[in-house]
């Protein structure tokens, strides 16, 4: 089943440790200027903190751009062959999140390869920003909302417990509209 | 014993009236004795004590240093420690901040900054890894905190660079101006933002890129794995990340050690409207942490309504929130949260000012100040245009702000008949706890090294949950336990939060020393370190005229009964306030005045860096 790395923005506190954790996985540093997920803080204007990482497209516009074919789609995450990779940058220019990395140490430019299969950076989030879910679950939560915020759906009350309690339904015996 | 890992072994001294900077070696030893982060400050501040005469004196030096953690894989290892002698009480004053500028220091390869001199205009230092600029700005003159941090990330054209500035009131040399950085973390006591502000310095820049030395990053990454784990699974890690320290007010309420009315009364009636869950319901819109921090503690508030319509911070914490709410009688949290903007957005300290302001109006109250003394201003309790207003004239010193604005001590020098309702001890304004129901808390706000702040010693939870009945010897241990494992905190460069608040084993932090410097050392060795430095601060103190007259906790701690709450009628005997001191001179092994062997002090402290 394949699965996908994604970000819940609202829930991000800046704290930077996807970015630590990323950094002694995938380079043996403590180093969050050489990861491969990047937190940014935007405020006052907007105020929102949001993880920048990489969404493994399908049709990856990095792949497309590399002029030596040096960037390799498997298993549901694309990576850089560093054999082939002249570091010419095109990558990073053409990535539209900015999820492709570059720092001075480091001679290839560096992306999310979802460390194979098992993202730390997920399993480190202590505000469950971060998660990583099969694929066709994407999209789940605002189906569900749309669902919810359905405004045909009728309330009846009830008791359990000794405690009021609503019941919402969307009741096919007697609607009479047309669309 | 040689260093592996953990410093850099660097010292960078920018000299502004050189207009140069360069990177001094630290020895192994050194690194070793002083730690990091307020320790290294505290040497270097001994050193240069006497190149200057006052702290607004050029050769002042104001030193930033995190701490051989900080930056790490392990939980909230974003402090900072800002040291110098401070402007708000003439003695030795630190402050500290989380956030990530600590962090950037350290990539940038420095185990901490000290700047002395003053810029000819105003400027701001740009360390970019090892490229080093004092870069003349004047554009830059009376912008906010946060105004002139996306200024310079605009101007850089980089949003990952950090940035730590001071407000109108660095500038205008409030005495209690704080530092700012990340966006509303602040150094916020003692007045640091005043010594940047009389250096021309408005900002410090700094982007870096290494690495951070680590000897043995597996082992530090096994034990900080089941650290974070610990702490996700406590009890009240989510409550704690919901409300952080905003569940304070509930608690110190309840518990009648919440200063409400300027310190006079200990609980608010009106508590549930500025507490924890009013933020939650109504304001906040987001959390905020410190570097690898999982508790999350700081919240964004947003107001959505009303005449604060569209002010938002990171923040109010506890001590905000008490200070400029029940401490002033004010019981709307969206005034708070416009207070604390205004503060975070000039620069000041919000515990100072809540303070001082609610000393005004009890004064007002009272009959000790006249309205012409305050310029024509009828104060009351909930006064929230008042309270706002004077924030401004603070800030800009103008009118009794600028009264103000010299903190304590100037208060005390224009208007003496406020002594006995002004809670500060040293000339450092006392933080939102009680102490009359605590003589370890008494004792930990007289005895702290930069004056009555809770940051040393926060016993009064300890001593009224389990020690009412110790003996004053007991009482002394735990002060002098606080006042020797928090400070380590503030060494190593981490937060004391985890600690405090999910019961996080401070052993670990030993064990997390030795991965990283590949030197094993136990806690007992790194708090005799700790320990020792509270010589130094003590004498450093001393020098500056500090003795047994000033480690007496605020004058209405034995003046005014405890009117109501668990507590009630609780106020501190002096003959038994007496007896504490001098047992705590005694376990300290300073002499009945409270010295410590000067000479002695002199001789442990004489190595070079």
């Amino acid at each position: 089943m394949s699965r996908k790395l994604t970000v819940i923005p609202e829930r991000c506190s800046g704290c930077r440790l996807c970015e630590v954790v990323c950094s002694i996985n995938r380079f043996g540093v403590n180093n969050p200027k050489k990861s491969s997920i990047r937190v940014m803080v935007l405020y006052p204007h907007p105020v929102i903190r949001m993880p920048i990482i990489c969404r493994q497209c399908k049709v990856p516009k990095c792949r497309e751009n590399c002029p030596t074919d040096a960037i390799i789609s498997k298993d549901g995450y694309c990576t850089i062959d560093e054999e082939k990779c002249i570091s010419c940058q095109q990558c990073v220019m053409s990535c539209p999140f900015g999820a492709i990395f570059l720092h001075g140490d480091i001679s290839v430019p560096f992306k999310c390869n979802l460390c194979g299969g098992d993202p730390q950076c997920v399993k480190s989030c202590p505000k469950k920003a971060l998660l990583f879910v099969p694929e066709h679950t994407l999209g789940q939560t605002h189906r569900m909302a749309s669902v919810l915020k359905y405004t045909k759906m009728k309330e009846v009350e009830y008791v359990e417990k000794g405690e009021k309690k609503i019941l919402r339904y969307a009741d096919g015996e007697r609607i009479k509209e047309e669309r | 014993m040689k260093l592996k890992g953990g410093y850099f072994k660097k010292l960078l001294l920018v000299d502004l009236d050189k207009g140069n900077a360069e990177a001094v070696p630290l020895s192994d030893e050194f690194c070793l004795k002083y730690v990091g982060g307020r320790g290294f400050g505290i040497k270097l501040i001994w050193d240069n004590l006497n190149n200057f005469k006052s702290p607004f004196d050029p050769q002042s030096m104001i030193i930033v240093a995190p701490g051989p953690l900080t930056g790490l894989y392990l939980p909230a290892s974003g402090k900072t420690s800002f040291v110098s002698i401070s402007p708000a009480t003439g003695i030795y004053g630190d402050s500290n901040m989380g956030g990530s500028f600590g962090v950037e220091l350290r990539q940038a390869g420095y185990d901490a900054l000290a700047i002395k001199g003053r810029a000819k205009k105003l400027s701001y230092v740009w360390i970019d890894d090892d490229e080093i600029a004092i870069v003349e700005h004047e554009g830059l003159k009376g912008k906010g905190c946060l105004e002139v941090e996306g200024i310079l990330k605009n101007e850089l054209k980089d949003n990952h660079v950090s940035i730590a500035s001071i407000g109108i009131a660095g500038e205008n040399l409030v005495r209690f101006a704080c530092i700012s950085a990340d966006w509303g973390r602040n150094a916020g006591r003692t007045g640091m933002g005043a010594v940047l502000g009389s250096k021309n310095i408005k900002a410090i820049v700094v982007r870096g890129s290494k690495d951070l030395p680590v000897y043995d990053l597996k082992k530090l990454k096994e034990l900080s794995d089941v650290s974070f784990e610990k702490l996700k699974s406590h009890k009240y890690f989510e409550f704690w990340q919901q409300q952080g320290l905003m569940s304070v007010i509930d608690y110190a309420n309840e518990s009648g050690i919440m200063p409400t009315h300027n310190f006079k009364d200990v609980q608010f009636d009106r508590a549930d409207k500025v507490n924890g869950y009013e933020m939650q319901a109504r304001y906040k819109i987001g959390d905020t942490a410190c570097f690898a921090c999982p508790m999350a503690c700081g919240n964004i508030c947003l107001v959505k309504e009303g005449k604060y319509s569209g002010t938002v911070i990171e923040g109010p914490e506890y001590e905000t929130a008490c200070m400029f709410g029940p401490n002033l009688g004010v019981d709307n949290f969206a005034c708070i949260i416009k207070a604390n903007a205004l503060c975070d957005d000039f620069g000041i300290d919000t515990i100072t000012t809540g303070n001082l302001i609610g000393v005004l109006i009890e004064g007002q109250e009272t009959g000790l100040i006249s309205e012409e003394e305050l310029g024509g201003m009828k104060l009351k309790w909930g006064d929230e245009e008042g309270i706002i207003q004077l924030i401004h004239q603070i800030a800009y010193r103008e009118g009794i702000g600028n009264t103000l604005a010299d903190g304590s001590g100037g208060v005390l020098e224009k208007m003496p008949q406020l002594k006995p309702i002004l809670s500060q001890v040293k000339g450092l304004e006392q933080s939102a706890y009680d102490a009359r129901a605590a003589i370890s808390m008494a004792l930990g706000f007289a005895t702290s090294d930069i004056g009555a702040h809770h940051a040393r010693a926060w016993t009064v939870a300890k001593e009224l949950e389990m020690g009412k009945e110790w003996s004053l010897e007991q009482k002394v241990d735990l002060v002098i336990y606080h006042q020797t494992v928090r400070p380590l905190f503030d060494m190593l460069g981490v937060c004391r939060l985890p600690w405090i608040e999910l019961g996080f084993d401070e052993h670990t932090y030993a064990e997390l020393y030795s991965a990283v410097t590949g030197i094993t050392l136990t806690l007992d060795e790194l708090l005799k370190k700790s320990n020792n430095l509270y010589d130094l601060t003590r004498a450093i103190n001393v020098k500056l005229g500090i003795g047994k007259k000033d480690d007496y906790p605020p004058e209405r701690c034995f003046s005014t009964p405890i009117p109501s709450g668990p507590h009630a009628g609780k106020v501190l005997n002096r003959e038994e306030y007496e007896k504490i001191l001098a047992i705590y001179y005694q376990k300290r092994g300073w002499d009945e005045n409270g010295r410590p062997d000067m000479r002695s002090v002199s001789k442990r402290f004489s190595d070079k860096m």
